[in-house]
């Protein structure tokens, strides 16, 4: 049967043996780039009741957006098609997370001493949505990976089973 | 095509013990050599040294006519299966036979066919998505030699391969081995102390003992005319029963309490020792019931087919016998057997008398 395989049946097969590292590396990626981001927005000298509690908030995301990345990780080595969804949905959500508190903390001002200043410089607002994106994008991409090679392997094993009949 | 070529090779230790001797021996293509003796006896050493792992101290190595003796171990185009399989742990079968292709950066495509092929060749292709820690003793030893296989090396070493094994999966696993050098013809060298695996296992044997070669020579060859005691008495089991200060008199050995009758062609062969002590040597299962010599009995093992009587002959010389069938003899019994086949050793050089001419 080996011999038989051209060069795509034979990337098919081995889909059967070799994990799924490419959309398990990509979420990695997303996680480090989540990480970037919380590290930069903590750096903020917030001072306000409102961007306080949007920073608590976004510890407890941080935390649990970590942990489903981590188990979508190991789903999608597996080449299991659900965790497909939960990674767009992460995605979705770190695109949302642009518009909450970066957006809103660049928006804001804020009064130290007599002087108005805005809460999210520029420089650090547009690390914090390149992180935000850059995760997003690695989680989607991550996500069309794995359900193109698990719905190939998908076939493949179809294949087999009826070729072994 | 792979023919290998031991040169006078030596091994000395920086503290100056010297393990090897002179070892000399050309491996012919697609031969099994076995190299046994026990632990110490230097066999390890060598193999170690022809898989580049241990520096020569003299001698060549020559592998197809070309010197290998100071090429890197991993230049030399040969395979080492170690007794503790040598496995990740952390990776799946399959992962661990690609791992050295993988590491060349061979083309994925092409790793596959050669992992398939040999998880096939070795029953290994149902087992390939599992890690090690969920496979028999002797599966990880078959995906030990199946990481082996697929880099299509040259020479394949075995350092004790079956020595973690049970007694029942050391057989099996070592008719596999043997299918597996039927199949390739590849060119193998295998360690053991274990002159089952060897006989069973061997094109040729070489038997070493403290550092020296005592004899290469074929199974049949070790077994039926070993060159000296040392040789005759590790081919065998259980070992030959040795019998010193035997005097040649009257057509007849005698001493140790107990004279032993020749066969004309025996006599023949120890005329250059008329009058002189020889040491004999019966192995257990040239002995057989009904002779005149008495032996008591201390004990007997019955392992079905045979029975072993262990016990004294002479002046409290020990013998074992390996009789047909089950006997049942008991402490203190005297049983009436005889010799067949003899070996006769020089006293003092202990090697081997043989009729002058043979």
């Amino acid at each position: 049967m080996t011999q038989a395989m051209n060069d795509r049946e034979i990337r098919m097969d081995r889909m059967r043996y070799v994990k799924n590292t490419s959309s398990s590396r990509l979420c990695y990626l997303a996680i480090l780039l989540n990480v970037l981001y919380f590290i930069s927005i903590y750096k903020s000298d917030v001072g306000s009741w409102y961007y306080q509690i949007l920073v608590g908030g976004s510890i407890v995301y941080n935390l649990l957006f970590m942990l489903m990345t981590f188990l979508a990780s190991e789903g999608v080595k597996n080449y299991q098609k659900n965790y497909s969804w939960m990674l767009i949905a992460l995605g979705i959500l770190q695109i949302v997370r642009i518009f909450i508190l970066p957006t809103q903390a660049h928006q804001a001002m804020v009064k130290i001493g007599n002087e108005e200043v805005t809460v999210m410089q520029d420089a650090q607002y547009i690390r914090c949505i390149i992180y935000l994106a850059g995760s997003a994008a690695s989680l989607i991409a991550s996500a069309l990976i794995n359900q193109r090679k698990s719905i190939a392997l998908e076939n493949h094993i179809g294949k087999i089973g009826k070729e072994a009949a | 095509m792979a023919e290998l070529k031991l040169q006078h090779l030596d091994k000395i230790y920086d503290n100056k013990v010297q393990a090897v001797f002179d070892f000399n021996m050309d491996v012919k293509d697609g031969e099994l050599i076995v190299l046994v003796g026990p632990s110490g006896c230097g066999k390890s050493t060598t193999l170690r040294m022809v898989a580049g792992l241990e520096d020569i101290s003299a001698g060549h190595l020559l592998l197809d006519g070309k010197d290998i003796t100071q090429t890197p171990a991993k230049d030399r185009d040969m395979a080492m299966v170690f007794q503790n399989y040598a496995l990740y742990g952390h990776m799946t079968i399959y992962e661990n036979m690609a791992f050295s292709l993988t590491l060349r950066k061979e083309d994925p495509n092409v790793i596959h066919k050669k992992v398939l092929a040999a998880a096939e060749i070795l029953g290994l292709t149902s087992q390939l998505n599992k890690k090690p820690n969920q496979l028999s003793g002797g599966q990880r030893q078959r995906v030990a030699m199946g990481r082996s296989i697929v880099r299509n090396p040259k020479v394949f070493l075995f350092d004790e391969p079956l020595s973690n094994l049970d007694a029942k999966l050391r057989g099996a696993t070592r008719r596999e081995i043997l299918l597996l050098h039927k199949r390739l013809q590849a060119t193998m060298l295998y360690v053991t102390h274990d002159q089952t695996e060897a006989l069973t296992l061997a094109d040729r044997i070489v038997c070493m003992s403290m550092g020296h070669v005592q004899q290469i020579g074929t199974p049949l060859e070790l077994y039926d005319t070993p060159n000296n005691m040392f040789v005759a008495g590790f081919i065998g089991l259980p070992p030959m029963n040795f019998y010193h200060n035997m005097g040649f008199t009257d057509g007849k050995l005698k001493g140790n309490g107990f004279e032993v009758e020749l066969t004309e062609e025996e006599k023949e062969t120890l005329k250059a020792y008329y009058g002189k002590e020889i040491v004999l040597g019966i192995r257990p299962e040239d002995i057989s019931e009904n002779g005149s010599l008495q032996i008591r009995v201390t004990n007997n093992e019955n392992l079905g087919m045979n029975t072993l009587v262990h016990g004294y002959v002479g002046d409290r010389q020990s013998i074992v016998a390996k009789i047909r069938g089950w006997a049942d003899y008991k402490n203190g019994d005297t049983a009436t057997m005889k010799f067949g086949r003899k070996h006769f050793f020089d006293k003092d050089t202990t090697n081997a008398i043989r009729k002058v001419g043979n």
